[in-house]
């Protein structure tokens, strides 16, 4: 191999120390946009505790809103669909569409992996991408805890993710019990 | 070892076996072959402390610290990124030495998985294990070439690995190509290595690594045909074998060198599961191919004939050795089992104790021990399994295991003999 000269060596290095600030900068920059002048909106959920080996306790959400009635039964596992939303009088997020190609309408959608096709009820399950919120590691468990505590109440379900959603893009900006975001709700 | 040698310099001048001047240049010689070692294992310690330095950080990060406002905790996503940077700068600017260089490397690698991990826990982003892993390698690919790093090539080749078995075994049909290209990148890096310093710790410790790499990954390439994963397997095995035999390999010990000892390995335990008829009666049930992972498997065979081929034209296979030939045999045998499944298993028990037998004989031409007992646990285990399978009384079974354990002594004892008798003889 032929020899590269240092001072080229130290260019290609600078080079490669930029991109490597450049992609958590323009993750960082992609998020910021989204939650600036996206729409927000609320998704029932169920939180569960897991943990990432590198980035730490999260809880995964489960949301009410996982299947849609669809026609079409060709559907196959993990391929990409378009769901489409509207929100009712107190913010929450509803079920408009679902699609395996992008519509034209105006209406705010998120891109999600299907699961499984119901052949009976002709509905198409599938998982909303933003399903993870990190926590600090000692409020993960009890705030699994603390939503199981909150559904005691007779109310409907109090537990939603708040959501901004841009183009396809979603930023889960944070979960609230009753109101009160979680990892305060915990601290109660 | 030197060292011993050293000490004893003084007694073999004083005896007359050699002259004093003699000792002086071989005391010489080992100290200038020695004088880049305590650098060495300096580098080692130096590569590992960057190792827990970096892992803590990311650790600590990922304790999702409540306290800190979304401003700090951005900040905090790039400081350890710019420290590892302005590490590796200045090792480069300044031609700092190899630790520096190893060590500065490590950490900004670990620094660049923390800072993409904090950004993931300020914005809740879901992005998936594997597509993390993904980025972090890239990422820092280019840092192996520009610092000439191994620790950078060995991390590397295991997140790489990671990131195909995240992707590859996870649910669905998905197919890691990209590890594919990831190993090819490392590719330059790994063969300079073999052509400059074949025998050094390091290039074995990558003859081991790439081969234990691909066995691991190999199953999450074929997806649809779970039957052709067996077959896959044995091809290459078959390759790494043969790839054990070109003179780059051979020359080496066989510690250094993983390809053989995997690919014989690996192929003895593969024949040992298809001796079994239940793996055949699964081929013979196959309907329906899936051209993608035949495809697949025929370019892992094509590999593995050429690199038959190519020991052939430097005669260096051995035409009674049967290891270099088996992956062409289990070729067929496989085709042979879609249509019957007891031929196959009667050819592969024999198959297996010609190998057997094949690895005592070599053991015993060349008064190797090793592979002596070697063949000989081929053998052993071919009879375990014939037991499982077989319906044979308890005393037969009982007398074929005296007689087996029996062969062990008799044999390692008469090679004992022969051994000293050669040794008497010189």
């Amino acid at each position: 191999m032929k020899k590269i000269k240092p001072q080229y060596l130290f260019m290609l290095f600078m080079l490669v120390a930029i991109v490597q600030l450049l992609v958590p900068a323009q993750m960082i920059l992609g998020q910021e946009t989204i939650l600036d002048t996206g729409a927000a909106y609320k998704f029932r959920t169920q939180p569960i505790d897991p943990s990432d080996p590198f980035r730490g306790k999260y809880i995964t959400l489960r949301y009410e809103m996982n299947a849609g009635i669809s026609k079409d039964s060709l559907w196959e596992r993990n391929e990409d669909a378009y769901v489409y939303l509207k929100k009712d009088s107190l913010g929450f997020a509803e079920l408009m569409k679902v699609s395996k190609t992008p519509l034209d309408i105006e209406n705010d959608y998120v891109i999600v992996k299907t699961r499984w096709y119901d052949q009976n009820k002709k509905t198409i399950h599938f998982n909303l991408p933003f399903d993870r919120f990190y926590m600090e590691e000692s409020k993960a468990k009890p705030a699994e805890d603390a939503y199981r505590e909150a559904q005691r109440d007779s109310l409907p379900n109090n537990t939603y993710g708040l959501v901004y959603i841009k183009e396809g893009d979603a930023v889960l900006k944070d979960v609230l019990i009753n109101e009160i975001p979680i990892a305060d709700y915990v601290e109660q | 070892m030197n060292s011993k040698l050293i000490r004893e310099l003084p007694e073999l001048v004083e005896n007359g076996v050699i002259s004093k001047d003699v000792a002086i240049k071989i005391e010489s010689y080992y100290k200038s072959k020695n004088s880049d070692n305590p650098n060495r294992l300096f580098t080692v310690f130096g590569v590992l402390g960057s190792i827990l330095i970096g892992l803590g950080i990311i650790l600590i990060l990922a304790h999702n610290w409540d306290v800190f406002p979304k401003t700090v905790k951005t900040l905090l996503a790039f400081i350890p990124l710019l420290i590892g940077q302005t590490l590796v700068g200045f090792s480069m600017l300044k031609k700092k030495s190899r630790t520096w260089k190893e060590a500065s490397g490590t950490f900004l690698f670990f620094a660049v998985g923390a800072s993409m991990a904090m950004v993931s826990q300020i914005y809740n982003i879901p992005g998936n294990f594997s597509s993390y892993m993904l980025t972090w390698v890239l990422l820092c690919a280019p840092l192996i070439y520009l610092l000439k790093s191994n620790g950078l090539a060995l991390l590397h080749m295991v997140f790489a690995t990671i990131y195909a078995c995240e992707y590859g075994y996870s649910y669905g049909d998905n197919v890691p190509w990209v590890y594919l290209l990831l190993i090819l990148t490392l590719m330059p890096y790994y063969v300079g290595l073999i052509q400059k310093r074949s025998k050094e710790n390091i290039t074995s410790i990558f003859n081991w690594l790439l081969p234990l790499s691909l066995v691991v990954v190999l199953g999450a390439f074929i997806v649809r045909f779970d039957e052709l994963i067996f077959l896959s397997y044995i091809i290459l095995f078959g390759l790494f074998y043969n790839l054990g035999k070109m003179p780059k390999f051979d020359n080496l010990k066989l510690r250094q060198n993983g390809y053989l000892v995997l690919g014989s390995m690996g192929t003895v335990v593969l024949l040992l599961i298809t001796s079994f008829k239940w793996v055949w009666r699964d081929v013979y049930g196959i309907v329906g191919t899936d051209m993608r992972d035949v495809s697949l498997v025929a370019v892992l065979f094509t590999a593995a004939v050429f690199a038959l081929v190519y020991l052939f034209m430097k005669n260096r296979v051995e035409k009674t050795n049967l290891f270099h030939f088996i992956f062409m045999i289990m070729s067929a045998l496989f085709f042979i089992g879609l249509t019957n499944a007891v031929i196959p298993t009667i050819i592969s028990n024999v198959l297996l104790f010609a190998l057997g037998v094949n690895a005592i004989k070599i053991g015993v031409d060349k008064m190797h021990f090793g592979v002596l007992n070697y063949g000989l646990t081929i053998v052993a285990a071919l009879i375990f399994c014939r037991f499982v399978d077989t319906n044979m009384g308890f005393a037969i079974k009982g007398l074929l295991f005296v007689v087996v354990g029996m062969g062990f002594f008799v044999t390692n004892y008469v090679m004992f003999k022969k051994q000293r008798n050669k040794e008497e003889k010189l």
